[in-house]
């Protein structure tokens, strides 16, 4: 049975015979294809999230003269916005042109007012940013500490404790926590603000409760997720003969969590984080209804409601390359931390 | 697997709520005692005999509006649920047999599908198609297929390329015996495991997007509807939102407690879990363990 380092090996062996291999070039050579193998999996997701979105646009038939002038649109009207809009050229042509001009960053504008929808995401994005990314650290923090702490206290009441309250999380859609919560903290015990949204440079405080609610209502899911991965991936890592090795040795319990355990039974609950962004950006569409934010999500559905074609297709796109993005920095810690993840990207 | 399953408590919990549930579905508007339409000049009252679970905002009976919104709610679930196994396993299947370029195309197709942003993309489907029921299950049925995609083909991927199989074929199993003995079984749990999955998520998925009012428009009852307008009531009534919220989590727990248990059940760690139970429970009863029980477990 070859080990991965030997598998390694062998590959250098064969790419250069001839170059010196010290354990610093086969360093490079492993972050190297690291970093790249991710990228060969996730060009196409883009490539093809992008068509998607663009085929989808043009598969419902809207056209930008529908959505301004509605029922008073004369055919001679249609056909000169269709024009202006580049809408009576042939299909691949057009995803041809905006394709391009996405590359270039430029997103089109809306149908309905003409303004760039590049400026129109950057407004709200920033508010489905932090709480998304608030929501993230929750997640992980309070996901990690209870996974954590029931694969040590694994079988006491503790650990059922926590599992039974991890499985209620999981069963509970965000906008119903959120429901709850504003019920809780806006409408009964009057403490944090219900809906609305101010942004960060008027003061944390401010900033910070208007954002917690719907955070703590978006995190829900992944804290039961990243919990329950983790305490599987550490139980089993607990009762590895090299932790048992470890005790024997006399290496404190401390050591023997943070570098032996955790590292190896901490890859599962990463992996989960690196799955969650999408849900985490999907389910800002309804907790931004909740809290009454005017977010990416809230904009995504009422320009899906309006017709406005592509304001609905740049919020897609947005999201494909956010998701995109965070999943390759995930993978890449996810090389750092297990080297064994690296063989089966 | 169904003798296995009757001897799991949780097997019944999760079926007898699933039948009950699907019973609601399907009998909820002749259940209910009001017509769920109608308001009155009584708003937003407490329970009272009259109307069981009190008044909405606008008179009216928020029973009869629970029990005619559940039609669209567990259907909706079931009919997601049902579009995504078609959708995912069919390619899923083929992807095994069709070559490679299918293949290939068919897993990108699926890795896109599993890293967009669900809920935005199925609203975003939703309303550009003409935001009805019909475009609303087609749309998240369609981003829930991968689920069933990657069960099916993994499942086909172990039973093409097994040995028994082969065994099975070349002395002389019939076709259909094959299949009922050796590939049902394998295909079969990983797919009912997915389904209650993909059931559990396609309730939420719907119970969310008639929350936004996409899909549905108000004021037809739905869970999700009933959740939207309590929103806006809170102040009057902080109890309100309970009704709906509780029906969902009851109705989602128990998809998840059905997948949890037919994993547990299925293929060998099945077996040996219900060989532990046998064991536990003779031992807790004090007899003496018979060596048939330990061996009659299949």
């Amino acid at each position: 049975m070859a080990t991965a380092t030997e598998i390694e090996v062998g590959r250098t062996r064969v790419a250069r015979p001839t170059e010196a291999r010290t354990a610093g070039s086969l360093r490079w050579k492993r972050i190297g294809l690291a970093i790249l193998r991710p990228f060969a999996v996730f060009v196409p997701v883009f490539l093809f999230g992008t068509f998607i979105t663009f085929l989808l646009g043009t598969l419902t038939g809207l056209n930008p003269a529908y959505v301004q002038l509605g029922e008073a649109a004369t055919p001679d009207a249609v056909a000169r916005l269709n024009h202006q809009y580049g809408l009576d050229q042939p299909f691949l042509v057009q995803y041809w042109t905006w394709f391009s001009a996405l590359l270039h960053g430029s997103l089109g504008s809306s149908w309905i007012d003409g303004i760039s929808i590049s400026t129109l995401i950057g407004q709200r994005i920033v508010i489905s940013l932090s709480v998304a990314a608030l929501a993230l650290v929750i997640g992980i923090v309070v996901g990690a500490a209870l996974g954590g702490v029931a694969a040590i206290l694994q079988t006491t009441w503790v650990d059922r404790a926590i599992t039974g309250f991890t499985s209620l999380m999981s069963v509970m859609p965000p906008f119903t926590v959120g429901i709850i919560l504003v019920a809780i903290f806006a409408v009964q015990l009057k403490v944090l603000p219900s809906a609305g949204y101010i942004s960060l440079s008027q003061g944390l405080w401010p900033w910070f409760s208007h954002v917690i609610l719907p955070a703590i209502a978006l995190s829900f899911d992944m804290v039961a997720g990243v919990a329950r991965q983790l305490r599987a991936g550490l139980v089993s890592a607990y009762g590895q003969n090299y932790v048992l090795g470890a005790t024997v040795h006399g290496l404190s319990p401390r050591r023997i969590f943070f570098v032996h355990v955790l590292r190896n039974g901490g890859g599962p609950a990463l992996a989960l984080v690196g799955l969650s962004l999408p849900n985490l950006l999907g389910g800002a569409v309804v907790t931004e209804t909740v809290f009454g934010l005017a977010g990416y999500g809230v904009f995504a559905s009422s320009s899906a409601l309006h017709g406005d074609v592509p304001a609905v297709q740049g919020v897609l796109v947005v999201s494909i390359v956010l998701v995109v993005a965070f999943n390759l920095i995930v993978n890449i810690a996810l090389n750092r931390i297990e080297p064994s993840a690296k063989r089966g990207v | 697997m169904y003798s296995r399953l009757r001897r799991l408590p949780s097997f019944w919990i999760a079926s007898v709520l699933l039948v009950l549930v699907l019973l609601l579905g399907i009998l909820g508007s002749a259940l209910a005692p009001h017509d769920p339409l109608a308001g009155g000049s009584a708003l937003l009252q407490a329970p009272s005999a009259t109307h069981l679970l009190g008044t909405d905002y606008l008179g009216r009976d928020v029973l009869s509006r629970l029990l005619a919104g559940s039609r669209v709610s567990i259907l909706g679930a079931f009919e997601v649920a049902a579009i995504a196994l078609v959708v995912g396993t069919i390619p899923g299947l083929l992807s095994v047999y069709l070559g490679r370029v299918f293949e290939w195309l068919t897993l990108r197709i699926m890795d896109t599908l599993i890293a967009l942003p669900f809920l935005v993309f199925a609203v975003a489907l939703t309303a550009l198609l003409g935001n009805g029921l019909t475009q609303a299950m087609l749309s998240v049925g369609i981003l829930l297929s991968p689920m069933f995609y990657r069960v099916s083909r993994a499942a086909a991927l172990t039973v093409s390329s097994s040995q028994y199989v082969e065994a099975a074929v070349l002395s002389g199993g019939s076709t259909g015996w094959v299949l009922r003995r050796h590939i049902g079984p394998k295909v079969l749990a990983p797919i009912g495991i997915a389904f209650a999955n993909a059931a559990g998520v396609g309730l939420v998925i719907v119970a969310s997007l008639t929350f936004l009012g996409i899909g549905v428009q108000p004021p037809a009852p739905t869970w999700g509807g009933m959740l939207a307008s309590d929103l806006g009531y809170l102040a009057y009534q902080p109890y309100a939102p309970a009704y709906p919220i509780v029906l969902i989590m009851l109705t989602v727990w128990a998809f998840n407690l059905l997948a949890d248990v037919l994993r547990d059940t299925s293929g060998e760690a099945g077996r040996i879990l219900l060989k532990k139970r046998a064991l536990a429970k003779a031992r807790r009863r004090g007899r003496r363990l018979q060596p048939q029980l330990a061996g009659r477990v299949e």
